[in-house]
């Protein structure tokens, strides 16, 4: 029962981390994979937030957004001046300096240390350090996130976001200033994964430099491939696989270094072939 | 005097490395106008191919390295035919190419630690030569890896440029369809494509080998080095790959100077996307 409620708060939270990337990648159709560094950057400001000033977790939480929403707005900035590939390639570009920050700024991070004893969520009363309410309270921020997101979309600023992805150039005739619909869509998904990054540190209660590398923005990227682009269920849908998978591969019995790796060809296996048979995914609604 | 012979010696080879790496890249990049990320892994199924038949079952060296490249070659046609040319054929995007062969890259890596473990290996045996050049040192292998650089800079330059086969790859860059319509077999000249590079990519790999060592990791820092060493220099253009990656080699080893090296990869994006801001087309326009 633990290891099921363990699975559920990530679940949570990385279900958060892709409806965040889904409304750049699918709706937008801007394919970013530097979800991990923004995921990251909530995650070390609420650490280090909590470690050193003991603030109020939402609170924390809520700087940690305000950070991460400055830094994309900067960094989303720079990308907006990009399409396709070099979107892509530039987007992983500050994954790996935002990556190669958290490692190297010792003095803050701690770099490859990382930083323990973070403490978890208290409001009112109300105490999370048991998993059973944590799980509770991620549920309720994913469903807030979802109802969010999905307000995002179907107002009639997503559907500009969708038009934008079919034909940007067509929507600039029509005089609408593209660039910044890009660069706001871009602030909200990273102040998102920020909300996410802040639970996983209070959850984990740690956090340090190896769990925001490139590699973790392609299972983000992973995620929202296989649930479907354009699809905010198809994203919980993804995470609720992709996070189980690895588990029934552990009961097929590989030894533990093995088994990480089986992970990896699998996340691997599962790109290749739905490029090659359903580049939309499982519900999605968009190809890339 | 001091340090500066050292940096610039380093810079070099950091260089000729990155310049082996481009040009593959460059090579795939230019006939399928696509950014092929599972490339990057085949720089460490050459450093794996040497260190089975070499290390562990006492091949000799020569042969390792020749089985090397061309078994590095086979996986990049292979990768080719199972996933490439069949999104191809579709007209898929090139998003949906890329991100296919994150996959493929994603597999192949873990495919790699699975058999040999993720640990760090070597491939020298230790203790090789170091020269003394103009007060810095250089050692055996470095010799060797920019020596090698610099032939397949050349032999690939004089194929491309002079015979039948360079000439149908360039037609095949410049326009498939057409040269497709003049009667070239345009998948057999890609698949070649694919070869050629995948080998140039597994040399590569090797030779980090003997001169840092392996890990099944390898492939994504060279990888993106080689990318990024192919956009400065101007994507799609040999020469331009060449000049970028020196180019980044010496940014890169100058930029560290004062600062802590695990800062080279942040130096080395921090220079892509300021030339991606403001020279996009690249140091050589092609």
């Amino acid at each position: 029962m633990p290891y099921l409620i363990h699975l559920a708060i990530l679940i949570g939270i990385y279900g958060i981390l892709g409806l965040s990337l889904n409304l750049v990648v699918g709706y937008t159709g801007l394919l970013s994979v530097t979800q991990a560094a923004f995921y990251g950057l909530g995650a070390y400001a609420t650490a280090v937030l909590l470690t050193t000033t003991g603030l109020n977790f939402f609170v924390a939480t809520f700087l940690g957004v305000l950070l991460t929403s400055i830094l994309a707005l900067l960094i989303g900035f720079v990308l907006s001046r990009f399409r396709g590939d070099y979107y892509a390639l530039g987007s992983f570009g500050f994954n790996i300096i935002i990556y190669s920050i958290f490692l190297n700024w010792q003095s803050v991070t701690r770099g490859p240390l990382g930083i323990p004893g973070i403490s978890r969520p208290t409001i009112f009363g109300l105490n999370f350090s048991d998993n059973l309410p944590f799980l509770i309270l991620t549920v309720i921020i994913a469903i807030l996130v979802y109802l969010l997101c999905r307000f995002i979309v179907n107002s009639s600023f997503g559907r500009v976001l969708k038009a934008i992805r079919e034909d940007e150039q067509a929507l600039q005739v029509f005089g609408y200033r593209t660039a910044h619909y890009k660069l706001t869509i871009f602030v909200i998904s990273a102040g998102l994964a920020a909300v996410a990054g802040s639970l996983f540190a209070s959850y984990i209660t740690f956090v340090d430099p190896s769990s925001f590398v490139l590699f973790e923005s392609i299972f983000i990227l992973a995620i929202i491939i296989l649930g479907g682009l354009a699809n905010l269920r198809g994203s919980l849908l993804g995470a609720f696989c992709l996070i189980l998978l690895p588990e029934l591969l552990r009961f097929v019995g590989f030894p533990s270094d093995v088994a990480a790796q089986m992970r990896q060809v699998v996340y691997g296996l599962i790109l290749v072939i739905l490029m090659l048979y359903r580049p939309q995914g499982l519900m999605g609604e968009y190809k890339l | 005097m001091g340090i500066l012979p050292q940096l610039i010696l380093n810079s070099i080879i950091a260089g000729a490395i990155y310049s082996m790496v481009a040009l593959g890249f460059n090579l795939i990049y230019s006939t399928t106008r696509f950014f092929d990320l599972g490339y990057g892994a085949i720089t460490a199924v050459g450093g794996y191919t040497v260190f089975w038949l070499y290390k562990l079952h006492g091949v000799n060296l020569p042969l390792s390295i020749l089985v090397a490249i061309v078994v590095a070659g086979l996986i990049g046609v292979l990768a080719d035919v199972l996933v490439y040319r069949r999104l191809r054929a579709r007209r898929a995007s090139t998003m949906v190419l890329l991100v296919a062969s994150l996959g493929v890259f994603t597999m192949l890596q873990a495919v790699i630690a699975i058999i040999f473990s993720s640990q760090f290996q070597t491939l020298s045996s230790g203790g090789s030569k170091v020269y003394g050049v103009w007060g810095g040192a250089i050692t055996e292998i470095q010799l060797i890896i920019l020596c090698t650089a610099i032939v397949v800079m050349l032999l690939l330059g004089v194929f491309l440029k002079y015979t039948r086969f360079g000439r149908a790859i360039r037609a095949v860059g410049d326009d498939e369809e057409v040269a497709r319509v003049v009667g070239i077999n345009t998948n057999k000249i890609i698949r070649f494509v694919f070869f050629v590079s995948a080998g140039i990519g597994g040399l590569s790999g090797l030779l980090v080998g003997f001169d840092t060592g392996i890990e099944p990791t390898m492939g994504l820092n060279l990888l993106l080095k080689g990318v990024i060493a192919a956009i400065v220099g101007g994507i799609g253009s040999v020469w331009g790959g060449v000049l970028g990656a020196f180019f980044l080699g010496f940014v890169e080893n100058f930029g560290i100077w004062q600062i802590s090296g695990e800062w080279k990869d942040a130096i080395a994006f921090a220079l892509l996307i300021v030339f991606l801001l403001f020279r996009p087309q690249g140091l050589i326009k092609k």
